[in-house]
């Protein structure tokens, strides 16, 4: 039971992390109905972000994070604008930005490996590394870190969402964005915040991952197909499916590679099983998108 | 009649080449055939069809490791092997294609991204059968009908590989079926009220050019005589699609050039930029698809018209 609990709050950590992540598509999938599958590239480099922030400028940890996210947020900007503006003004079909962020993927990815080695860079903790043991739940620092901020973080995405004019106007578009334009919401507008926000979302993810596996330039497509299976099995439409998804998706990896009979390098092939059998089997994942009358 | 004597006539121009290249540069061309024997089969599946799947490579990687397996490790005899081989590769097309239609737009992508990160976590744990990280290796192609084919011979089961993939897919592309694939790809509803069977049309589709791009693993089990888990992997899925799409998707001019100007730019920019060759293929994808949707072929076509 021990073991259990402690493998629950690391399992929970990873889940947030695999949250976060499917929070990011989320953002931008529910206005755009784009897949971005370099979600996991900004998570990548706002891990790197850390790194440089930490080791290089040495900036306390708070300053360092606030620096990540303006520079993720204007990462996010300019992908939109270089890979997806371009295309949506023409009329493009919306499989052309979906392929065209693959391309910004390899751009991301390789520039990274151009300007560092391909060794793994250090990311810092938040507050140390040490124990924290709450009652019989025990961990470390930074799993009870990355739980306290992703929901935080999933709180107020949810509050944007019910409670502000901006979160409706999000929702609008998502429900019919002819619709939404007509009644004056400037598409092109949400679709730039959308993807500035994902990638603030993505590289926060990245940042506090960051600290537990590292800061390496392959990181990120792992991190995107773990992210995207924790999106389908939560559900697409809805903010808690993707922290859902998150948690069910990580402890499933954990109790597999600590209690199932099979060589641990098969666990590795859990969220790809979850994610062709959600895909074929629910491919509207555990919480169903709202009805639009609701 | 005539078109038989232009594909007869272009391998032959094809395999007479092998013979003047050195061992080197023979090998080089062994696998420039190969990945546009590939980006002919995946051209017709994305560009024709409009499935975007990650899953041909490991089609070619289930073709390269069940000829290596059954022969050496089963001591089945060649021709067997080859049907065995391509009967499973169709096999495990099929029940991946079949519940897979039911997939639009991505989701196929996403789906077989995940069939294709599979395979490799059973290949990497695979054990003796598939020899785990390190592969299969020392072994080589037996004798096939008492001929030893090595060297310039072994290109031209290569060029006979890429001139029969391109005439079946160019058989296909001009038949009903092919309009019916074009038909599916760009309006599915439209299609469908047409009388086009979009589900068995998208299965067919996925089927026969898994089939071929298993078929071209089995030849490819034999150029490097050793098969291991990265060459099968997302790397080389992603540079497929590259290929179709900055050669010009949906065109089998534009499969070819695309093959032949990514397979061919690392040769050329290696000395200027080292190892990092892959972020050039990014910027051309990205600039593609922004600038120039119809591929290398689209600008031929523009230079033509402004010429005449």
């Amino acid at each position: 039971m021990r073991d259990f609990l402690e493998l629950a709050v690391s399992a929970a950590a990873s889940g947030c992390v695999y949250g976060l992540v499917a929070l990011a598509y989320l953002l931008i999938m529910r206005p755009t109905g784009i897949v971005n599958f370099a979600v996991g590239e900004w998570a990548m480099l706002g891990a790197f972000g850390a790194y440089v922030a930490s080791s290089v400028v040495q900036l306390p940890y708070a300053a360092g994070v606030a620096a990540v996210l303006l520079a993720m947020v204007a990462a996010g900007w300019l992908t939109e604008r270089i890979a997806v503006r371009p295309l949506v003004e023409r009329g493009a079909p919306v499989l052309a930005p979906i392929l065209a962020l693959l391309g910004m993927l390899v751009v991301f990815r390789e520039s990274i490996s151009l300007m560092f080695s391909p060794d793994p860079y250090p990311v810092p903790y938040a507050f140390g590394f040490g124990r924290l043991e709450l009652g019989p739940l025990a961990g470390s620092y930074q799993s009870f870190f990355i739980i306290a901020v992703s929901l935080v973080v999933f709180a107020a995405t949810w509050l944007f969402f019910e409670r502000t004019l901006a979160g409706k106007c999000f929702e609008a578009v998502a429900l019919n964005r002819r619709a939404a334009a007509l009644m004056g919401i400037n598409l092109a507008r949400v679709t730039t915040l959308s993807f500035a926000a994902g990638a603030a979302v993505a590289g926060l993810a990245g940042v506090v991952a960051g600290a537990n596996i590292s800061a390496h330039y392959l990181m990120g497509v792992p991190l995107a197909i773990q992210g995207f299976t924790a999106l389908v099995v939560g559900g697409v439409g809805r903010v808690e499916g993707a922290l859902l998804g998150g948690l069910l998706l990580a402890f499933a990896e954990q109790l597999t590679i600590r209690y199932a009979p099979i060589p641990a390098g098969y666990a590795q092939g859990v969220p790809f099983l979850l994610l062709m059998l959600f895909l074929l089997l629910r491919p509207t994942g555990l919480l169903s998108a709202r009805e639009r009358s609701g | 009649m005539k078109a038989a004597a232009r594909w007869a006539g272009t391998a032959l121009v094809l395999s007479a080449v092998a013979f003047l290249l050195s061992p080197y540069y023979n090998d080089v061309y062994r696998k420039l055939l190969l990945w546009i024997t590939l980006a002919l089969s995946y051209n017709f599946l994305f560009g024709v069809c409009g499935q975007i799947a990650f899953s041909h490579f490991t089609f070619y990687g289930i073709g390269a490791y069940a000829v290596v397996i059954l022969i050496f490790q089963l001591g089945l005899p060649l021709p067997v092997a080859i049907v065995a081989g391509t009967a499973l590769c169709a096999l495990v097309a099929l029940a991946a294609a079949i519940p897979s239609t039911r997939l639009e737009g991505f989701y196929l992508g996403l789906a077989t991204l995940a069939l294709a990160q599979l395979f490799i976590v059973v290949l990497n744990e695979g054990g003796t059968l598939t020899g785990g990280t390190g592969g299969l290796a020392n072994y080589r192609l037996p004798k096939v009908f008492g001929f030893e084919l090595s060297g310039p011979r072994y290109t031209v089961v290569i060029v006979l590989l890429l001139i029969g993939t391109f005439a079946l897919l160019a058989r296909l592309d001009h038949s009903w079926f092919g309009r019916a694939c074009r038909a599916v790809r760009d309006n599915p509803e439209a299609a469908a009220a047409m009388g086009v069977n979009v589900a068995r049309t998208k299965v067919i589709a996925f089927a026969v050019t898994s089939a071929l791009a298993g078929a071209a693993g089995m030849v490819y089990a034999f150029v490097d005589n050793t098969v291991n888990p990265p060459i099968f992997g997302l790397e080389n899925a992603f540079l497929l699609l590259f290929m179709v799409i900055v050669g010009g998707a949906g065109r089998h001019a534009g499969a070819v050039a695309g093959a032949v100007f990514l397979f061919l730019l690392p040769f050329v920019l290696s000395p200027l930029i080292g190892h990092h060759h892959v972020l050039v293929f990014g910027v051309l994808m990205v600039a593609a698809i922004v600038l120039q949707p119809r591929g290398l072929i689209g600008i031929y076509d523009e230079l033509r018209r402004r010429i005449a």
